[in-house]
């Protein structure tokens, strides 16, 4: 895995932590202030300011630990989650976001200085001083302190140990102990002790660090060794002197023991001494055989058993904290796959799904008789591509949770506060259709409250509460999806509307409109109602982009409106891309498949419906308006099926840029799921053909691209319909 | 030692596990990664481990709390295990030194650094 992939998992893991500090933050407003939620935003925070440190965002690793600092001091209970803190933290999770996306595009960072400010503001009128402040003492600082303390308070023993230095230097003869010797060697002073052992570390590893580095052991005190029945091989009884090359730095040194920490007392310097030997409680006490261990055990441990007593309790305090937390199933207990490797799953279901509709259909034409085998086949089948499907699914709750970073946003630039409802988070639908979602929402969101909900004047006005509701909403039914958007503003203004499209000249004045045409009118390509561009519709989407992306999904959007009461958007998406419902229907001897996405209505016209325009053209008269009738068998060019509507059936169609139209074909033969092969990586791209799919009796079928077809083959009856 | 030196990287950031995969691999580490205190039980109760680095704060079971029950088991309690946070202070480290770690390595961490220090404990 290459350093940027590692980058790419880390912003993923960014969007997971924001989206998971969102929540937590938004339960916290909610008044949900428990531990495990403090707890969640803490984590959220923490893990983005490692992944910031450790790929080398700096600006993003600042701002996350002043963000954390302050988290910690409200989890340590140090600083009271008020509203007005829990507001702060909401507007620096934002500001964070827009840290990680410049970190992510390699943009400029956003300015948080007056955030910091403010955050740093918190964090002391909490009380901050007295909590954890993650940088403020060294690592190298801690441990030589604690030791020469400890030195301090064993004045006697060094001084033992000092003489028993002394006179083994003077026994061996010419090895210096002393770091005042005329060599510019230095000497270091160790005594492992028992922790070290216990807590897995190897002293000797050690050692032979500092043999590497150039030391020289010029000292072994095995003074403190105990007789063999009072031995704990645990205990650390031995301590060593080394002399070091000049060039050698006492923080490379340093550095070595610095990670072991208390457990190994280290002396450095010109009047260091050997430290004590430092017994640990818990283990078996040797008996006091040489007369001068007998000073140092006994006046060593205060210091040390209390601290490791308080340890102890702190490790005890945590204890129930960390095992808690187990307790509850952890809802993010997962595994990441190649996204390839699960399409490739999902594909393997759909030739799956193939194979069994084919061997029914032979089994069928074979007259046997459908035995339960076949129904247990039908029904694993149909288990599988329901695993698959949802192996891909995600809650949209993931786009959702973006929804009040937007709302807060608008309130900054609109002044319109607007109360979000959420209803159905949790429902789940495919991860394309989830990441291809965000942008049509977004816009449907910000026109809800750039034109939908009235300004609080206007609002109390009517009567209403000032602030706006936006409720957003998902549901599964019938194997799809609706999500809706609701807002309880002053709904569309149809005369306005149909002002405007008149004068951008996408209807004629005169033209006879129902309600709900009027409000479609705003899908137009070119139409805006905004009296002013204010800069929330000035990202350059349309509500016609909206559609466009919409439909790309396989989905459909509609509009429903009351007038002063509020305007709902329903999007009906698919819950996968990879399988299509669709209309199987007959061409002459062509089966092709119309995706249901496109159909509004089939019908089977009467003499009186159809109205012919010119030679070979005809209309279809739907409920008194008329649109343009499409033979599949001439646009196919095959050489028979139906060449006039009363011969066929006629499939009413909505589609993007051509309006309504009535595709002419022989029958309807099915309505079912298929999986979409796609024509251009098997074949090449066809016009007006989207893909391909394999029927149940192992055809291939040809799936219909409405918009292209219509697009290409009524552009004269476009002119005339509009 | 002639066989590789295996780690158990346990790590609740799937970013945080790779770079330490990367780092550790590429020194010639047998790696192996878990996501929490809870999945490196899971892991440790089947397999052995030189070394384990574990995070402090993670969900379900956190680093102190994974220190514990290794240092309270019997299979892995000699096992060094390596403290790897971005928390640095004293309070962090004496909790995790009273429930056993062998060592702390800050975050961000310096490769050349993170492996000395795995060298430093591998026995």
């Amino acid at each position: 895995m290459s350093p940027e992939e590692i980058q790419q998992i880390f912003f993923v893991e960014c969007e997971e932590s924001l989206a998971a500090a969102e929540t937590g933050l938004a339960a916290c407003k909610a008044g949900t202030q428990d531990a495990d939620t403090i707890n969640a935003v803490f984590r959220a925070i923490h893990s983005i300011k490692g992944g910031a440190g450790a790929f080398g965002f700096a600006a993003l690793q600042a701002y996350t630990h002043t963000f954390e600092t302050l988290l910690s001091d409200v989890r340590e209970g140090l600083v009271p989650l008020r509203p007005q803190l829990v507001d702060l933290l909401l507007r620096a999770l934002d500001t964070l976001s827009d840290h990680v996306t410049a970190a992510r595009g390699g943009g400029e960072a956003p300015d948080d200085a007056a955030l910091i400010v403010e955050m740093e503001a918190a964090q002391a009128n909490g009380g901050g001083a007295a909590g954890d402040a993650p940088d403020a003492p060294t690592p190298d600082a801690a441990s030589p302190a604690t030791a020469s303390d400890e030195a301090a308070d064993d004045e006697p023993a060094p001084i033992d140990m000092m003489d028993l230095d002394a006179l083994l230097a003077d026994i061996s003869g010419g090895f210096e102990s002393q770091p005042q010797a005329a060599d510019d060697r230095w000497n270091v002073h160790l005594r492992p002790r028992a922790g070290a052992m216990r807590n897995g570390s190897e002293p000797l590893l050690m050692l032979r660090e500092i043999v590497a580095m150039g030391g020289e052991c010029v000292d072994c005190d095995v003074s403190q060794v105990p007789a063999l029945d009072g031995f704990d091989p645990a205990q650390g009884y031995l301590g060593w002197t080394f002399a070091m090359p000049a060039e050698v730095s006492e923080d490379a040194v340093r550095e070595i023991f610095d990670f072991i920490g208390d457990d190994c007392a280290l002396e450095i310097g010109e009047d260091a001494v050997m430290p004590p030997v430092v017994i640990e409680p818990g283990m078996a006490r040797p008996a006091p055989a040489p007369v001068a261990a007998e000073s140092a055990p006994v006046e060593a441990p205060p210091p040390v058993v209390h601290e490791v007593k308080v340890e102890v309790e702190a490790a005890h305090a945590q204890a129930p904290a960390g095992a808690a937390p187990a307790a509850p199933p952890a809802p993010g207990q997962s595994i990441r796959i190649d996204l390839f490797k699960l399409d490739r799953l999902i594909d393997l279901v759909g030739e799956l799904v193939i194979a069994q509709a084919m061997l029914v259909q032979r089994l069928d034409n074979a007259n046997v008789m459908a035995s339960e085998e076949l129904g247990l086949l039908e029904s694993l089948t149909r288990d599988i591509q329901e695993s698959a499907m949802s192996i891909r699914a995600q809650p949209i709750g993931s786009v959702f949770s973006r929804v009040p970073r937007i709302l807060r946003d608008l309130a900054a630039s609109t002044g319109k506060h607007v109360k979000l409802e959420v209803i159905g988070e949790s429902t789940e639908l495919d991860k394309t259709v989830i990441e291809r979602l965000g942008e049509p929402l977004t816009h449907l969101i910000r026109n809800a409250v750039d034109h939908g909900i009235e300004s609080a004047e206007d609002r109390i006005a009517a009567g209403k509460p000032p602030e706006g509701t936006l409720t957003l909403s998902a549901e599964h039914r019938s194997g799809r999806i609706l999500i809706a958007i609701a807002d309880d503003g002053a709904g569309i203004n149809r005369e306005r509307v149909f002002a405007k499209a008149v004068e951008k000249g996408i209807v004629s004045p005169d033209a006879q409109l129902s309600a709900e045409e009027i409000d479609n009118l705003i899908f137009a390509a070119g139409f805006s109602t905004a009296q002013t561009v204010s800069n929330i519709s000035g990202r350059g989407v349309g509500m016609d982009v909206v559609r466009q992306n919409v439909k790309e999904l396989g989905g459909r959007i509609t509009i429903e409106s009351t007038e002063g009461k509020g305007t709902t958007f329903t999007l009906t998406l698919p819950l996968t891309l990879a399988i299509s419902d669709g209309m199987i229907v007959n061409v002459g001897d062509q089966t092709l498949v119309v995706p249901l996405a496109h159909v509004v209505e089939s019908l089977r016209p009467g003499a009186d419906d159809v109205q012919g325009l010119g030679a070979s053209r005809h209309m279809l008269n739907v409920r008194g308006r008329f649109i343009p009738v499409l033979s599949l068998r001439e646009a196919l060019g095959a050489s028979q099926g139906a060449t006039s509507p009363e011969e066929g059936v006629l499939i009413v169609v909505d589609t993007e840029s051509a309006g309504q139209a009535a595709l002419l074909v022989d029958d309807i033969q099915d309505q079912r799921q298929f999986v979409i092969k796609s024509l251009a990586t098997n074949f090449r791209p066809v016009e007006g053909v989207a893909g391909a799919t394999i029927l149940g009796d192992g055809r291939v079928a040809l799936i219909v691209d409405v918009d292209g077809l219509v697009a290409c083959a009524l552009p004269a009856h476009e002119r005339q319909a509009a | 030692m002639s066989r590789t030196t295996r780690i158990l990287t346990v790590d609740d950031s799937a970013s945080m596990r790779a770079l330490l995969n990367h780092a550790l691999t590429s020194s010639g580490f047998d790696v192996a990664q878990a996501d929490d205190g809870v999945s490196a039980l899971e892991w440790l109760a089947v397999n052995e481990v030189d070394v384990v680095i574990t995070d402090i704060n993670m969900p379900r079971l956190d680093g102190f709390g994974l220190i514990e029950q290794v240092r309270g088991g019997a299979r892995h309690r000699d096992r060094p295990i390596l403290v790897l946070t971005t928390e640095s202070s004293d309070d962090k480290k004496a909790r995790a030194r009273a429930a056993g770690a062998t060592g702390w390595i800050v975050k961000p961490f310096d490769t050349d650094k993170l492996v000395a220090a795995v060298r430093r404990v591998a026995h």
